[in-house]
């Protein structure tokens, strides 16, 4: 019969494109400390060492092959380069105890029912350990629970998971992103102190802060961060009126007309590249001194609306996080500089936090650090390695 | 009216059911299929908590495909059904959080915003005459520039289990977890509740049999004495409705809801839809094809990732496989 054929045909199509594609994606995604290991003996491994992990106190739980612990480390997307940098420090550490990991992240940063999906599908793998970068603590609050009362020990990295249920969370590799986004104000504030203390109520200046979301509390924290700092700042210049205007979750009580600096905060209406250049554009056409793009969502959105920087004219830009397009406009020196985190090294201690929690040591959150680099320093050692492409 | 009942439940509608059922055998044979597949090639796949993950990412779906088969057998489409479910859903975040509206009521509301953008597309459509693709991407586009507007371009978080106010929402919309550690689908159980009543809507009514004829032969129901504008704006006020029932059903899943987000979830709703065996010209189609059809997306999306496949693979599978399955329903067609 036809409709028999074809659907053998169906079947058959599906299996082949499941299996092309697990062969496919085995060797990039899986980091496998016996590389020669078939899926089935992994599956196999995974089990018993989750076996024995539900099992066994902190002290016994030492015993666990090294091979026979899985991770599965779930991000916040994979769209950024920023996520590949964090995948490797996850895969060297992975390497370096021998351990299985597993990356995952949705497709984009708003797809949140994407994550819990994964999420939910990683803890009915019955894991040593989870590491997350949650797109919201109150999405995934049920899961955190069950991770709780089924002992899974859970590492927050990047943003962590802030307001997780106490308990949950053994401890995050992170950036501190208040201070972040306070090393910006401080960084960009020498190149703005002659215009800030000449600015008066009739000859107001403005400084201009972009952010991708209002959601999410790694780009909440530079966004707070950055403004808190400036203010301080302004307020050492001797400025006392300090408005800042735009969205409601940073607005000050301070009316626009009378202030002499203005901070003037968007916040894009999606995390679309297209939104994102909307709002920088928006933000510009205001004519402020300084522009402030809080990740790299942000400053690629400042590029966008400015010809890759080069129209930024006077207008003094700092970045976050790298990217090649960010970098190659602080190399031509269209962005006074950008702030970089240290993704390798948050890759890298949330899956040693994860080994070291499973087999019972004590861990403690880690502060992965934040450097503000600029045309001059950005191939130095210290830095170069931090500045992805 | 004598005469648009017969043309609703004449021998157009009859003829077409053995068929339908074969298909939709072949449709649930082939969840079947995938379901024992990731059984067997998933990581501790098998199992009642995988289940209830897969159940976890149904429902919503299922909601609104429900919603949306009415109108695809009417032989419309709708786009906007993604986008007015986030935005409804948002509307009852607003009224909750911002103005202090009992979180009950918040609900109810979610439910009446989801069948104003319904009616509203109903009206342009029937009434107006515009092309269903085009009045309804005028809509999705609104409810994404709305709830941006409504939410200040802000997060709106549904209660959580702990919280006073609203701390059942949970309990009755997606899981009831027992003291003795059992979980019970609530979510799920009130999917299932609102299948079988779309069924008999759909199957025993004047609404179904005018959808029908409306999709088969507008024109010829219209000679018959359907009132056509009105009959072809149900189907769009029972997606809106649907479209609200996702929205409470998707907060209550993943509790955070973004403003002007949505677009791309209707594309689930319709693709699960053709898998169930509808067809693109109207006047075919049935819930439970449908509600098939949305299992087998939420198995592929739940299963992938148990084979260390990341959910992206869900799409291009889901893609080949609406493609097979409408070319079976033609090859079906030829036979007969």
């Amino acid at each position: 019969m036809k409709m028999k054929k074809i659907l053998s045909t169906l079947a058959l199509a599906l299996a082949l494109s499941v299996t092309l594609t697990a062969c496919g994606t085995g060797t990039t995604v899986t980091t496998a400390a016996a590389a020669a290991a078939t899926t089935k003996a992994a599956g196999a491994a995974e089990t018993t060492a989750a076996a024995a992990a539900a099992e066994t106190t902190a002290a016994a739980a030492a015993t666990i092959a090294a091979k026979d612990i899985y991770i599965p480390v779930i991000s916040k997307g994979l769209q950024h380069q920023f996520w590949q940098v964090v995948k490797k420090g996850a895969d060297a550490a992975a390497a370096k105890y021998g351990i299985t990991i597993t990356f995952e992240g949705p497709a984009s940063e708003s797809e949140i029912a994407a994550q819990v999906t994964m999420l939910d599908s990683a803890i009915a793998k019955k894991p040593s350990a989870i590491c997350l970068a949650a797109l919201s603590t109150d999405s995934v609050m049920d899961q955190l629970n069950k991770c709780l009362a089924s002992k899974i020990p859970v590492i927050g990295f990047d943003s962590g998971v802030p307001g997780a249920p106490e308990g949950s969370i053994y401890a995050n590799a992170s950036t501190d992103n208040t201070a972040a986004g306070a090393l910006a104000a401080t960084s960009m504030f020498p190149a703005l102190e002659a215009q800030i203390k000449a600015a008066t109520v009739a000859a107001p200046v403005r400084i201009a802060v972009l952010s991708q979301d209002a959601t999410s509390e790694s780009v909440k924290g530079r966004t707070k961060g950055f403004i808190d700092k400036m203010i301080e700042l302004v307020k050492g210049a001797g400025i006392a009126d300090i408005a800042v205007v735009g969205h409601d979750m940073y607005k000050n009580d301070v009316a626009e007309k009378s202030a002499a600096v203005v901070i003037d905060v968007a916040v894009s209406a999606t995390t679309a590249a297209a939104d994102l250049a909307t709002s920088a554009s928006a933000l510009l056409n205001k004519s402020p001194i300084a522009i402030y793009g809080s990740n790299e969502s942000a400053a690629n959105g400042i590029l966008d609306a400015t010809n890759e920087g080069a129209d930024l004219g006077a207008i003094v830009a700092v970045g976050f996080d790298a990217g090649i397009r960010q970098k190659t406009a602080v190399a031509a020196g269209y962005f006074l500089g950008s702030i970089t985190q240290d993704p390798y090294n948050i890759g890298y201690q949330a899956v040693e936090l994860a080994y070291k929690a499973v087999i019972g040591e004590a861990v403690a959150n880690v502060d992965t650090g934040a450097k503000f680099y600029t045309a001059a320093n950005m191939n130095d050692a210290s830095i170069k390695d931090l500045v992805y492409d | 009216m004598s005469v648009g009942n017969n043309v609703g439940s004449g021998a157009a509608v009859k003829i077409k059911s053995p068929k339908k059922v074969s298909q939709r055998l072949l449709t649930f044979a082939a969840l079947l299929v995938i379901y024992i597949f990731f059984c067997f090639f998933g990581r501790n796949f098998f199992g009642y908590e995988t289940a209830l993950n897969i159940l976890d990412a149904s429902v919503y779906i299922g909601f609104a495909a429900i919603g949306v088969t009415f109108v695809i057998i009417s032989g419309g489409i709708d786009l906007s059904l993604g986008t007015v479910q986030m935005c409804s859903a948002m509307v009852g975040g607003v009224l909750f959080r911002k103005l202090g509206m009992p979180f009950g009521l918040a609900l109810v509301f979610i439910l009446i915003t989801g069948t104003m953008f319904g009616l509203f597309n109903g009206f342009l459509i029937a009434k107006l005459k515009l092309p269903a693709f085009i009045a309804t991407l005028g809509t999705m586009m609104i409810a994404i520039g709305l709830s941006s507007v409504i939410s200040n371009v802000q997060t709106y978080n549904f209660p959580a289990r702990t919280e006073v106010a609203g701390g059942w929402f949970k309990d009755v919309f997606s899981k009831l977890q027992l003291d003795n550690g059992w979980t019970i689908p609530t979510g799920a159980i009130l999917l299932l509740v609102v299948l079988l009543l779309a069924n008999v809507v759909l199957t025993k009514t004047k609404i179904g049999r005018y959808t029908y004829a409306i999709g088969s032969n507008e024109e010829a129901a219209r000679l018959s004495g359907v009132n056509t504008v009105l009959w072809k704006t149900v189907p769009y006020a029972i997606s809106g409705f649907c479209a609200g029932l996702a929205g409470i059903s998707y907060a209550c899943t993943y509790t955070t809801v973004l403003p002007g987000s949505g677009s791309g979830m209707e594309l689930d709703a319709i693709a699960a839809t053709y898998i169930g065996g509808a067809s693109t010209t109207g006047g075919s189609g049935s819930v439970f094809g449908t509600i098939i059809g949305v299992f087998i997306m939420s198995c592929l999306r739940v299963g992938l990732p148990s084979m260390d496949l990341q959910p992206h693979y869900q799409k291009l599978m889901t893609g080949i496989v609406v493609i097979v399955a409408v070319l079976i329903d033609m090859s079906q067609q030829k036979k007969h």
